[in-house]
């Protein structure tokens, strides 16, 4: 199995405000704070790199305590000079939240040229506050989102100059210096919430899946769905398809693992993604069929989420390195998952950097039998 | 109570819910009063033939994919009138339906009889941002659209059912296509509104929150050429709720008065 290091870059924090998104005023952000987060957490994707991880995972989402990385861009600039080995996943750039998606494909294209061809490209749609903080217009988001990945993806592999005549987008001139280093292009990761149409595109283009903070039973119904789809398209699901993103939290003990997930990680559901109702649900954002399929089998709000409930049903995995070990299993064996996205949380940096020093030495070696293998190889497009 | 009818305009199905015998008046109901027949459209239909449909998306008609901008409504609402071989009406509209209504009024003021629009959104009004109501949840909605809360209570989904919520967010989905960035207003509509040559009623709520009199009420009726504005002293943005019998009043003597100017 491939480990991937994911950071939201959080700006922690406390409050009794009833939303940690798009209206949280940003009179709360003190930005001499932020310079030691920003570098702290750097410092951890870079030493993740050191002690192993496989690919180094950066984001975006805009106006919140939850994650303080609008452009996942920047910081992936930051990562590919100060890195040599890892893998640099972008999960994603939000393409209907861009008035020019061309931008996407330049941005992504410098990074994987810069990098020799580190870059994967992950393609999303922004979850649903996003459009309350950028004014995209929600009921456009699936079509702009087909029509950017296609801008983007006919912008790394045809020889410009071309024209693009889209619906939202237009161009007389497609023809972006520098084109990526990879061939045909960067590796593209859809990371979703399980709508049955994107889990289609996806496994249509073999383009991976990756399910983030996801309760395990959900992950599995939603991987053999796109299982399915991969075969509908006449090929079986490389693992390398298959990714899933969880917090993790390995102690000493088992005992000492629970306190700090309690506290540390559950602080990402709580309070990271305590929302307004009306941001959870903007108009047009999901299908009716979606929506439908939604209110069935309504999921519990995060904000409203106990750790007894995460921890059985799997949204974390938590515990000494044996447990953990044992837990991982779970993705590796049952949900055949390639690649584990995990960030860490220890309470502080330091902690942090202790406790990727004890999973990278008691429980990464467990999961190597693939070490020689590229995941990237033949998947992603 | 109402007839209910079924329509196909251009290939679009329209429900309308119609009573009442008379000179003929269509009303453009605003967002969330698709299918709610109240006092207002009751003491209406008392002296006119009142048809009211549900948009696109609302109520009983379904979603139409085509309807992208707010003039694609004005345009399905002219196609309505050719299909009902309605040569001339009195329009009427609220709040959303005002700003479709206003928009057919640029297009076309030679079929309107008269024109009333109550406390209408659907242009840009210097010094003024409409309140985001899709970034609200439910309380804060009522708190900024009525003056009397209590007359939000007609408005209320009979229960919480997947069919319910369902046709809520339909409703949302059709708004926010035609609404949403621009919020509630088409930017080429302001100056527009000097072409409209049909007599013009304006109502408006002293209280509302959403789009205040001033300045939007008086910004409409400084552009409006010729242009009435009536205030209803006990309403927020929702007069024909909150004041049914007094709107109703005042757009009965309007239209009155034009069918005897005629």
């Amino acid at each position: 199995m491939k480990f991937y290091y994911f950071h939201l870059m959080p700006y922690v924090m406390d409050h009794d405000e009833p939303s940690s998104w798009v209206t949280l005023s940003n009179r709360l952000y003190d930005p001499k704070q932020g310079q030691i987060l920003y570098n702290q957490y750097l410092d951890q994707l870079e030493y993740a790199e050191q002690l192993g991880w496989d690919g180094l995972c950066v984001n975006e989402h805009h106006q919140n305590c939850y994650g303080t990385m609008p452009s996942p861009n920047v910081m992936a600039a930051m990562l590919v000079r100060r890195t040599s080995r890892a893998k640099i996943a972008i999960l994603g750039n939000g393409l209907p939240l861009r008035e020019n998606p061309l931008r996407i494909a330049e941005e992504v294209a410098m990074l994987d040229v810069a990098s020799g061809g580190r870059v994967i490209s992950g393609f999303v749609r922004g979850i649903s506050a996003e459009y309350f903080s950028t004014g995209v217009n929600p009921t456009h988001s699936r079509d702009r989102f087909y029509e950017a990945a296609e801008l983007i993806l006919r912008a790394w592999t045809e020889e410009g100059p071309f024209a693009f005549d889209g619906k939202f987008y237009r161009y007389h001139y497609v023809n972006p210096w520098p084109r990526p280093f990879q061939k045909p292009h960067p590796p593209v990761w859809c990371p979703s919430q399980g709508s049955s149409e994107t889990v289609e595109w996806a496994a249509k283009r073999r383009f991976p899946y990756l399910m983030v903070f996801t309760p395990v039973k959900r992950i599995a119904q939603i991987y053999g769905e796109y299982r399915e789809a991969c075969q509908r398209n006449g090929y079986t699901a490389s693992p390398y398809q298959l990714t899933v993103n969880v917090p993790i939290v390995v102690a000493t003990t088992d005992a000492k693992a629970r306190a700090i997930a309690m506290k540390h990680v559950m602080w990402v559901f709580n309070v990271g993604l305590r929302m307004h109702p009306p941001f959870w649900r903007p108009p047009g954002y999901m299908t009716e069929a979606s929506l439908r399929r939604l209110l069935q089998n309504p999921p519990k709000l995060p904000s409203e989420l106990t750790f007894e409930e995460a921890d059985r049903e799997g949204y974390i995995v938590y515990g000494s390195p044996a447990t953990v070990r044992d837990k991982l299993r779970v993705f590796s064996d049952e949900l055949r998952a390639g690649i584990v996205c995990s960030g860490m949380n220890g309470g502080s940096h330091e902690a942090t950097l202790e406790m990727m020093e004890l999973f990278a030495k008691e429980v990464m070696p467990h999961f190597r039998e693939d070490a020689g293998v590229d995941e990237t190889a033949g998947v992603g497009r | 109570m109402p007839e209910r009818r079924e329509f196909d305009v251009r290939g679009t199905p329209v429900q309308i819910l119609e009573d009442g015998a008379g000179p003929p008046l269509l009303f453009l109901h605003g967002a969330g009063g698709a299918g709610h027949w109240l006092p207002f459209q009751e003491a209406l239909a008392k002296e006119l033939h009142v048809r009211m449909p549900s948009h696109p998306g609302h109520g009983g008609s379904p979603a139409a994919e085509w309807i992208e901008h707010v003039s694609d409504l004005a345009f399905h609402y002219l196609d309505l009138l050719d299909a009902l071989g309605l040569e001339r009406v009195h329009l009427a509209g609220a709040s959303f339906g005002g700003w479709i209504a206003a928009e057919m009024a640029t297009m076309a003021s030679h079929r309107l009889a008269s024109l009333a629009l109550i406390d209408p959104v659907g242009i840009k009004v210097d010094g003024w941002i409409y309140p985001f109501l899709f970034g609200m949840d439910v309380p804060e909605i009522v708190q900024t659209v009525f003056h009397n809360p209590m007359a939000a209570l007609a408005l209320a989904p009979p229960d919480q059912s997947v069919e319910t919520l369902a046709l809520q967010y339909r409703q949302g989905t059709a708004l926010a296509r035609v609404a949403w960035n621009p919020y509630l207003y088409d930017p080429l509509l302001r100056r527009r509104l000097a072409r409209i040559t049909a007599p013009t009623l304006i109502c408006w709520g002293a209280h509302d929150r959403l789009a205040p009199l001033a300045p939007c009420g008086e910004t409409w009726a400084r552009e409006i050429p010729g242009a009435r504005l009536q205030i209803f002293a006990d309403s927020g943005h929702v007069p024909h709720l909150e004041e049914p019998e007094a709107v109703a009043r005042a757009v009965l003597e309007f239209c009155r008065g034009k069918e005897h100017a005629r």
